[in-house]
């Protein structure tokens, strides 16, 4: 019963919950920029209006890869919600991204290539950062297993403080938020016309938008879970999170690629590397 | 069609701009819609980069020879259904190109306009009026209703007066 | 004793005895029969005989496994002649090609087995062990030489017949081809079989000899070059082996299972050396990537699915019993080490066979790192990656073959509309790399596995993961490449000889349904392998090891399952008319149906084109690739050093 009420909460209200946040980034976007805004369920309407428009494409192989960008998305959730193994989910994300990349690399297209070609720079830039929190994880809990999060005396924020902190930075790289929206960002501010998503169209679009609830939901998941057990505060830092995320969107410049691989590894990734080597040092001495 | 589908449709207008052949008064002025004083976002609307996503084609100035070409391409990758909106004299005559020596006319010799705003350039405020005129007319077409084609604004320059009028006249 | 050996132990053990006979043999035979067919069409008939005799062979002798034959001390001489006299034509072939340091190298190992025959005269006592045996490793690899190796076989026969077209008639030298390809199988089946050093010895000469003749078989000045140092690279191997025999027998066992027994760690270290010049590993890597001038035959079968996994299959036989040693971390250093520099490597590459040389560098680095590891999780990976890479990679292989000989570019920049001119291999290709990378295939289940595998070794994990990470980047933008596709493409089957094609589709179907089992078959097969090779392991490993295969393995196959049946759902309700160019700013000149040209300036039209990343500055081969060496030798010379510390 526990099994089907999680798989129903991720498969169907998260991606709700994805599309208010994405409604409610909107809408403070907006009035932070001195305007009203749109209504807060804009993407519900977006996605009704995308659904109802001609699906054009350019050619039949693309139409495959966004469908697996949202299985895999998808997948991500239900195998952590399950308490699978993280290192699986791990890759599952990747997968959904990349499937992004190859569907828009397999058309001919110079400005989907190259939007393609920067998530790939995206993925190599907050990849480590991923890695290093299922390493920390693992170092805290002793399994790869997600359901092992669950069953810790102390959240994991006390021992993977550093972890966290580049955590964040990653963040604003797959929620494509400036400065790192290099390869295709969501509202009105256009980079590469639109990159990766740019030669899919009505339907098409609209399940990468849902995918993209989705992944809100599970990257603020994530958020909330460093506080497991404290869930409610988990929830309230993974809002604040979220805000923070929007605002140093609007206040920042967007980067150039090689720019945000650097910025990236040296200072978050390093941090990170600092708290896994802490948990390495104190594992060993422990025992 | 109180609240349908249809009107849901209504909801997001996303438009593509196209400049033809624009002095670049009418586009100024577009972009103009966007900021915190007019804020077309309030209706949904967005600007988007290219016409694969868009619901409006907004063109402004008029058609040449070289850009009749690609006013079509960009026309035929439009997803139906969808709504082309000129904006300014230009897009609907040639404006004060009219006549010139490339120069087709209105954008209407290429792709079929639903709404004209005129002026030169249209206020914002008029502009916003054309888009949620075209938004009915998006809704209409979404549900399979006929909709009217585009009537051009009849502009009626008042005769000059003044010191000039006489030498104008004599001219 | 005798009373127990009655008549069904008998025959049991002549059983066991032709299997083998048969392994090693029947190859050879179909070689020289190929060789000898007066016409292509009877060449080709032996050929597709032999390969459908020895995976019937191959497969068979899986079935009796566990077993080991014992035979008399007449072997020995037997071995050492045959040693001998392969050490000569090595010698005979490097004089050909003014290869004097090989010819050097070659005295120097008949030396070393005139003093190892010398001693062993001397009388030292030796345990006496079965000199050959097939325990489940064995029985793995043996059923990928023969069944993946007899599909190459048949696919090398067409391929040849176009090959020798473009390149003028030379029937004497295919001849000659077959004669080396077929007698192959024998030599390779031989090598996993033997469990006596002095036969590995033999057939790790033989492999060598072997894998000169076909990388030397275009006699291009760049192809003879390319030769000398595989030759001269594998003989240094060959030498450290039979160094590896005189110390083994010093220390009284004359088998891999003494060895194993005995613990000699300095053996062990000598023939991990040895392996590491088999498997291609850094800092001995290079020849692999001359080799690539050879028929791709040659590269599917000998250098990424079977001759190149002997190294790493040596490794994987000793390691259980050297568990937890010092030389077992810098094993699995250096394992990761090569697993990580050649999948960077791969990034920076066009060149398809290149990249697949890399990706073989790398997943062999992989296994050799899971060896040093020394887990049964880490084991089970290992064996994972043996089974589905061999697979895969020769797919591969053969699909850039194909390629190569229709559009006559091995680049992947020219493989755009692949799709549109090539439709079969196109999708197998993708295929293919899909099974590499992506889940519910094996490849990444191993890589999965290794990962959590190596997580109590910070530096190994490290290795890893940079490894896979960047082993998605080059198979991705491979990918990408392939099925770019023109929009209204007509798709239309692409002319091969039959022989080609089908292979081509049985071994996509192998390597889809193959991967699609992952978790059974680990579950079925890797699972006990894994258990058996570490009966002593710790409780926390062997539940490591059972966590594995109990992964949610559902989702895994359900979601991207419903993906690909929305998809193909999609493509069959497919309306053409929603078809359009791709976005140009408008400026789209629909002329063609592969090109994308715009107009540009003064009306002209230009073919809008973005090529992949490489990162040409960053990851320079050239500028790499010495320190890599300079670093790799640092760890071997460690691992000698971890020798003389203990
Ligand atoms: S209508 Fe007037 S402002 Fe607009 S483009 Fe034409 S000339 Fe310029």
């Amino acid at each position: 019963m526990g099994t089907v009420m999680a798989l129903f909460f991720v498969v169907v209200v998260a991606p709700l919950v994805g599309l208010v946040l994405n409604g409610a980034d909107r809408v403070v976007t907006a009035r932070l920029q001195g305007r009203v805004g749109p209504p807060l369920l804009q993407p519900l309407y977006d996605l009704v209006k995308l659904w109802r428009k001609e699906p054009l494409v350019v050619n039949r192989v693309q139409i495959g890869y966004v469908y697996l960008h949202l299985a895999f998305m998808v997948m991500t959730l239900v195998l952590l919600a399950l308490g699978g193994d993280m290192v699986l989910a791990l890759f599952a994300h990747a997968f959904s991204a990349l499937s992004l990349v190859i569907g828009a690399s397999s058309v001919r297209s110079p400005f989907s290539r190259i939007g393609a070609q920067r998530k790939i720079m995206q993925m190599l830039a907050y990849e480590p950062v991923f890695i290093l929190l299922v390493v920390g994880i693992y170092l805290r809990t002793g399994s790869f297993m997600a359901s092992a999060v669950g069953r810790l005396d102390a959240p994991l924020i006390v021992s993977l403080p550093l972890v966290f902190l580049a955590y964040l930075v990653a963040l604003e790289i797959k929620l494509e938020k400036s400065p790192f929206d290099v390869a295709t960002s969501h509202h009105a501010h256009q980079e590469l016309v639109k990159g990766v998503t740019l030669e899919y169209a009505g339907p098409y679009l609209a399940l990468i938008e849902v995918a993209h609830f989705y992944e809100t939901f599970l990257l603020l998941g994530i958020v909330a879970a460093f506080f497991v057990r404290q869930i409610w505060l988990g929830v309230g830092v993974a809002l604040v999170v979220y805000a923070g995320a929007i605002v140093v969107d609007n206040v920042c410049a967007r980067l150039r690629t090689t720019w945000m691989v650097r910025c990236l590894w040296t200072v978050p990734v390093m941090l990170a590397v600092c708290n896994i080597i802490w948990l390495y040092v104190r594992r060993t001495q422990g025992g | 069609m109180a609240w349908s589908v249809h009107e849901l449709l209504g909801r997001s207008p996303w438009f593509v701009h196209y400049n033809c052949n624009s002095c670049n008064g009418c586009d100024i002025e577009l972009l103009a819609c966007l900021t915190p004083l007019y804020d077309v976002e309030r209706f949904g609307m967005l600007h988007v980069g290219n016409p694969k996503h868009a619901d409006i084609l907004v063109v402004t100035g008029s058609v040449n020879h070289r850009n009749a070409r690609v006013l079509q391409n960009v026309y035929a990758q439009l997803p139906t259904p969808h709504v082309v909106v000129g904006l300014g004299v230009c897009t609907s005559s040639g404006g004060v190109f009219a006549g010139s020596y490339n120069v087709l006319g209105g954008v209407d010799k290429v792709i079929p306009v639903d709404v004209f705003v005129p002026g030169c350039p249209p206020r914002p405020e008029a502009m916003m009026d054309g888009f949620l005129r075209a938004v009915e007319i998006l809704k209409r077409k979404s549900a399979g209703l006929p909709s009217a084609p585009a009537e051009k604004e009849v502009i009626t320059v008042a005769p000059p007066s003044g010191p000039h009028a006489e030498e104008s006249d004599a001219a | 004793m005798e009373a127990l050996i009655g008549s069904q132990g008998l025959t049991k053990m002549t059983r066991n005895e032709l299997a083998v006979a048969v392994l090693v043999v029947l190859p050879l035979v179909g070689g020289a029969l190929a060789w000898l067919a007066p016409w292509r069409w009877l060449r080709s008939a032996v050929v597709w005989l032999t390969a459908g005799l020895s995976a019937a062979a191959g497969v068979y002798a899986v079935t009796l496994l566990p077993f080991s034959v014992t035979l008399g001390s007449w072997h020995e001489v037997v071995a050492v002649v045959c040693e001998l006299m392969l050490v000569g034509l090595v010698a005979y072939f490097a004089w050909d090609e003014r290869g004097w340091l090989i010819v050097g190298l070659c005295a120097v190992q008949v030396g070393v087995l005139i003093f190892e025959w010398l001693e062993g005269a001397g009388q030292i006592p030796v345990i006496k062990d079965a000199v050959f045996c097939l325990d489940g490793l064995a029985g793995a690899l043996v059923v990928i030489i023969n069944v993946i190796g007899g599909l190459i076989l048949v696919y090398a026969t067409g391929y040849m017949k176009v090959h020798s077209c473009h390149g003028g008639g030379r029937g004497a030298r295919e001849g000659r081809f077959f004669l080396v390809l077929t007698g192959f199988l024998g030599l390779m089946n031989g090598l996993v079989l033997a469990n006596h050093l002095g036969w590995l010895s033999v057939f790790w000469e033989g492999t060598t000899l072997c894998s000169f003749l076909l990388i030397r078989h275009e006699g291009t000045p760049e192809a003879r070059g390319n030769a000398r140092r595989a030759l001269l690279i594998n003989v240094f191997g060959g030498v450290v082996m039979s160094l590896a025999g005189v110390v083994a027998q010093r220390g009284g066992a004359e088998s891999l299972e003494g060895v194993l027994g005995s613990r000699l760690t300095v053996v062990f270290v000598l023939l991990c050396i040895a392996a590491l010049a088999k498997s291609a590993q850094f800092p001995l890597q290079s020849w692999l990537l001359g080799a690539m001038v050879a028929p791709t035959p040659v590269s599917a079968l000998l250098h990424s699915a079977t001759m190149v996994k002997a190294g790493a299959y040596l490794v994987l036989r000793l390691a259980p019993a050297f568990e937890g040693s010092a030389v077992m971390d810098v094993i699995a250093l250096i394992g990761g080490f090569s697993f990580a520099v050649a999948a960077a490597l791969a990034v920076s590459q066009s060149n398809a066979k290149r990249v697949l040389a890399y990706s073989t560098i790398s997943n062999l680095g992989l296994i050799v790192a899971c060896a040093g590891i020394g887990t049964p999780l880490a084991y089970a990976a290992a064996l994972m990656i043996v089974c589905f890479h061999a697979a895969s990679k020769g797919l591969l292989f053969l699909c850039v073959g194909a390629i190569e000989q229709e559009i006559g570019s091995r680049d992947i920049e020219d493989m755009g509309s692949l799709l549109h001119t090539m439709p079969l291999t196109a999708g197998v290709t993708i295929a293919g790399m899909l099974t590499m990378l992506v889940p519910p295939f094996g490849m990444l289940m191993s890589k999965l596995m290794a990962i959590e595998a190596a997580i109590e070794a910070p530096l190994v994990v490290l290795l890893v993961i940079a490894g896979s990470a960047l082993t998605v980047f080059f198979w991705a933008k491979w990918i990408g490449r392939v099925q770019t596709v023109s929009y209204h493409a007509r798709y239309r089957l692409e002319r091969m000889p039959r022989s080609m094609m089908g292979v081509l589709v049985v071994l996509c179907a192998m390597v889809l349904g193959g991967g699609l089992g992952s978790l059974a078959i680990y579950r079925q097969v890797i699972e006990p392998m894994a258990l058996g090779a570490f009966p002593h392991a710790a409780e926390k490993a062997v539940a490591a090891l059972r966590a594995a295969g109990q992964l949610h393995s559902w989702p895994i196959l359900v979601f991207p399952l419903l993906a690909v049946i929305a998809w193909l759902v999609t493509v069959w309700r497919f309306n053409p008319g929603y078809v359009r160019l791709p976005y140009l700013a408008g400026e789209n000149r629909d002329e063609t149906e592969l090109s994308y040209k715009f107009t540009s300036v003064k009306d002209e039209p230009v073919v809008a084109w973005a090529t992949s990343l490489y990162f040409r500055r960053t990851l320079n081969e050239e500028r790499i690739t010495p320190w890599a060496n300079l670093l790799a030798w640092l760890l071997v010379l460690s691992l000698l050093g971890v020798l003389g510390g203990r």
